[in-house]
């Protein structure tokens, strides 16, 4: 789990407005703190869905999955397992 | 009128129907009413005073937004998705003493960026409010000014587009007009409010006394559930339908009550209209053009005609008069290439502290648009490209040369030429051709452009060359750039 969110977190600070001093915790939302639109959301079900050779079926891109560190890493647990 | 003066009619009117809905949210014209009553009422010491606004989009922005309208007040949206130095930038440039903040952009944004301000007020969520501190500042602003809209895309200073109150009912009513909006009609509203776009379906739906369901991009199956909760007009820029034309089942079950696909923002293609024509044949698809500076929309492509003449902008909207200038501002006849010119009471008052540009932009009541146009025997008129050049980036308007300059003063690089290439969804991105200099480094200048600029201005690929030819005139244009990369690109 914790690998798979510092996966993520690399690929924010290289692809998004994170930078590597953002305080940013678990649960915040990353489209309301900025961090990223709806472009890059898309970029990043791309780019997961490659990573992990996992399919993201589109009833699965919602809030829950994807405006927080903790979905994403939940989600990609549970589609990789 | 003003805008909020129609919510207080329908609140007396009809005071249970629903005029905004949000996720598990919404809101009836009788609560929204009174809930802007409330917002407004410590701003009506003000005496016209400009507020900025920094509110995500959703039903608190448009309460926010409303109040000021209703206090008398000049309401400033800033554009948040805009890096936060882009936005010090158009404050250093317009002077705003005073603003509104929801809670989650306070915290976001951090307090010193507030300190700049005399008086800064804080909404939370159950709409109470917070006065950080309150300054009265008397101000000298255009007697009609009521809401400035940023034009959107721009790295250097956005220009603040000053917009009145009958600018604002006068768009509305076309558009009303155009769409044959009713109460009965739900707006699906997921692009931002910040700009023209998405604050013309506010005002158009509120006139109209209908509902508007506010929801955003980002999440695919939140948006398809939106657009399933009985929406019967959708409104996006020509990405949005790219994007969602992407899961083609849930599209179809999604749009088959959907009555109108309404779109702006840029050029829909052939392509766009045929897949949803494929999915829902019966939808009724409205592609629409307009400028920040006419408020929002200047033409409509009748639904009728979609077919044939998908290559023009259509006809004016009523309310406003279009033709097409030569260079000394005479009118010219169908099949001549000019500039396309704009008439009427949804035209701007102005930039926002800048009298030289309104001059350029607005000639004895004439608004020019700067794009290229010739009119056919029907009346109808075919854009040619833009007379400067800018250029449509993911739907917003963006001039290359000022993204150039930023990344060459900000970064070691000799010169920066900014490449116009296709993009699956955003229809068009940008790469960069660079002539290099001692240190320059491609990965240094692909973070540099990720963290400095709206995403949708990211390079997709950053090319390094020796030279550019410079064309004719001994200038670089678009023209030259694009042709230089075909060349590197064929050498490849």
């Amino acid at each position: 789990m914790e690998q798979i969110k510092n996966c993520i977190i690399d690929y924010l600070k290289a692809n998004s407005f994170m930078d590597k001093d953002t305080k940013f915790g678990d649960n915040d939302s990353l489209t309301q703190s900025g961090i990223i639109d709806s472009i890059g959301l898309l970029e990043l079900v791309d780019y997961i869905s490659e990573k992990y050779s996992i399919e993201i079926p589109e009833d699965m891109l919602t809030p829950e999955n994807f405006d927080s560190l903790q979905g994403i890493t939940n989600m990609i647990f549970k589609l990789a397992k | 009128m003003r805008i909020d003066a129609y919510i207080t009619e329908y609140a007396r009117i009809t005071p249970q129907n629903i005029a905004l809905e949000e996720g598990k949210n919404s809101i009836s014209y009788g609560c929204l009413d009174e809930d802007i009553n409330i917002l407004a009422s410590p701003l009506v010491v003000f005496e016209h005073c400009r507020f900025a606004i920094l509110a995500e989009s959703g039903i608190q922005y448009i309460k926010i937004l409303m109040a000021v309208y209703r206090s008398a007040n000049i309401a400033i949206p800033l554009p948040i998705e805009f890096p936060k130095f882009s936005l010090e930038l158009i404050l250093d440039a317009n002077n705003v003493n005073n603003i509104i903040a929801t809670d989650t952009q306070y915290f976001r944004f951090g307090e010193s960026f507030f300190e700049r301000f005399g008086t800064v007020i804080i909404v939370d969520n159950d709409n109470s409010l917070n006065i950080l501190r309150r300054k009265l500042e008397s101000e000298t602003n255009k007697p009609k000014l009521r809401l400035v809209i940023y034009t959107s895309g721009t790295t250097g200073t956005p220009k603040g587009v000053m917009l009145s109150d009958k600018n604002l009912v006068a768009n509305a009513k076309s558009i009303i007009e155009v769409l044959g909006i009713t109460p009965k009609d739900k707006a699906a509203l997921v692009i931002s409010m910040h700009h023209a776009f998405g604050n013309s379906i506010i005002d158009s739906h509120i006139m109209a006394g209908g509902s508007i369901r506010i929801g955003s991009m980002n999440f695919m199956d939140s948006v398809f559930n939106l657009v399933e909760s009985e929406v019967s007009i959708f409104y996006g820029v020509p990405s949005t339908y790219r994007i969602l034309l992407k899961y083609p089942d849930r599209f179809k079950k999604a749009f088959a009550n959907v009555r109108m696909a309404a779109s702006a923002g840029g050029g829909m293609d052939w392509k766009i209209i045929t897949d949803i024509w494929g999915l829902t044949p019966n939808i009724d698809i409205l592609p629409m053009y307009g400028q920040t500076e006419a408020t929002a929309r200047l033409a409509y492509l009748p639904a009728e005609d979609v077919d044939e003449f998908i290559d023009t902008i259509g006809k004016a909207i009523p309310g406003v008069e279009l033709d097409v200038f030569d260079s000394e501002y005479r009118s010219v006849e169908p099949k001549i290439t000019g500039e396309l010119v704009a008439r009427g009471d949804n035209i701007l008052l102005g930039y926002l502290d800048d009298e030289i540009s309104t001059k350029e932009r607005v000639i004895d009541g004439w608004l020019h648009t700067g794009d290229l146009a010739q009119k056919l025997p029907n009346g109808y008129i075919k854009l040619l490209g833009r007379k400067d050049d800018l250029i449509k980036i993911g739907d917003h308007r963006v001039n290359p040369r000022e993204i150039e300059r930023h990344i060459e003063e900000n970064n070691k690089v000799s010169k920066v030429f900014v490449v116009p290439i296709s993009h699956e969804l955003l229809g068009t991105a940008i790469s960069l051709m660079v002539i290099p200099t001692k240190g320059t480094e491609i990965n240094t200048l692909f973070t540099f452009c990720r963290k400095s600029m709206p995403g949708y201005l990211c390079p997709r690929e950053i090319l390094l060359i020796d030279s550019l030819p410079l064309s004719e005139n001994g200038k670089i244009s678009n023209r030259s750039i694009i042709e230089e990369y075909k060349h590197v690109k064929a050498s490849m």
